[in-house]
């Protein structure tokens, strides 16, 4: 497979990345991130602690347990990876819109993004594209890169199927936020929800704003 | 007495929502600053007036010759970036480097199509440093956070390499 690509000692700008680095990298952006979080809850209760016993009268913030719960991490880690996402999506937008004729529409912008830029970053197409033509887009991809090695436990066993899924949807986070910041750069303002429920698909759908449901 | 050859009096970076991100201007001690922007900031009449009759390229050419010295070109991005380049045909004295025939006839598009490229390629490199927030150089970001001052670029590399690319520059150059 690599006979066809140029030699990159040859060209001057090319070269080859690993493809299971950038996997790995990708991954590990979710522990990390729910480490982090853990950390900062963690700093923040000592704070409030030393707060407390200088008595310097700190409004409740809801609750006297240490940390945060579950859903508050959740939220904390998702702000995150989307936040990381968004970055890297403007300057992918930047980097690979270069060559191209402006964009005529929205729907310009969202062909860009499910063709040109998920071969970038994913190495293959979005599957299907379905769009309510009224500013709702709906994006398949059957066969989603970050998921493609995950496989859950069987169901049973105490774990249901939704907790399995809850599992594997922090990872589409940070893809989510890539494709709010690429829609962003070429000037579409919308949010992005990531779901997958069937490993390895994932739908990602676009509200983009002043959209009809 | 040495003949004057065109070269960049100024270069223009304006981002997506018309605020300047960085003015160079060259020779840097020696250009009216105030003059410029002013100039600049018509260009960005001219990018509107002309965007719906445009399609396919970013390159918008020459946007207008100010007088019988200066003229304007721009080039649009895909992400709402504005790059100007004010070229004064007097600009610099003539060197070895130059050709000995001076361009009797003006200059044409694909002149400044160069400059253009390195801009794009400078301003993308921007975008890759991490340190570079681009939402952070957005007036209306800066005004949701109660910001004062500027909202201009502050990249060391960027500058420099802006200013190499307008010192750099003679018509005829393919390559900066």
């Amino acid at each position: 497979p690599t006979m066809s690509l140029p030699d990159p000692s040859t060209t001057q700008n090319e070269g080859y990345v690993s493809a299971t680095c950038f996997d790995l990298l990708l991954i590990e952006l979710v522990p990390m991130a729910y480490r982090i979080a853990a950390d900062l809850a963690a700093k923040e209760e000592v704070w409030l602690a030393s707060k407390r016993r200088t008595n310097l009268g700190v409004g409740g913030i809801g609750g006297t347990a240490p940390g945060l719960d579950e859903e508050e991490l959740r939220e904390t880690v998702f702000f995150r990876l989307d936040s990381i996402g968004y970055r890297v999506g403007l300057a992918l937008a930047e980097r690979f819109s270069r060559e191209r004729p402006r964009f005529t529409d929205p729907l310009d912008v969202i062909k860009f993004l499910c063709k040109d830029l998920w071969v970038v970053v994913f190495r293959k197409q979005i599957d299907n594209l379905k769009t309510n033509h009224r500013g709702v887009y709906v994006l398949t991809d059957n066969n989603f890169k970050p998921l493609k090695n995950m496989s859950l436990e069987k169901a049973g066993a105490g774990r249901s199927r939704e907790t399995m899924m809850q599992q594997a949807q922090p990872f589409l986070y940070f893809p989510a936020g890539v494709i709010r910041g690429v829609l962003s750069a070429l000037g579409i303002q919308a949010s992005v929800v990531a779901e997958t429920s069937e490993l390895p698909g994932a739908t990602f759908q676009i509200r983009t704003v002043g959209s009809k449901p | 007495m040495a003949s004057l050859v065109p070269g960049i009096a100024c270069i223009g970076v304006i981002g997506k929502q018309n605020n300047p991100l960085h003015i160079s201007l060259f020779p840097p001690g020696e250009r009216p600053s105030l003059e410029f922007s002013f100039m600049l900031s018509s260009s960005l009449d001219i990018f509107e007036q002309r965007l719906p009759h445009k399609m396919a390229d970013q390159d918008f050419g020459l946007l207008q010759a100010i007088d019988e010295r200066l003229a304007m070109y721009g080039y649009l991005t895909n992400t709402g970036v504005k790059f100007v380049v004010i070229v004064d045909m007097e600009g610099r004295p003539a060197t070895v480097n130059d050709s000995k025939n001076p361009a009797a006839v003006g200059l044409r598009d694909s002149d400044v199509k160069p400059v253009f490229r390195a801009l794009q390629t400078a301003y993308v490199n921007l975008l890759r440093n991490p340190f570079y927030d681009p939402d952070e150089h957005m007036p209306s970001v800066a005004k949701a956070q109660n910001r004062v001052g500027s909202t201009q670029i502050t990249s060391q590399k960027f500058i420099q390499e802006v200013n190499r690319i307008g010192e750099l520059w003679r018509p005829g150059i393919t390559q900066l």
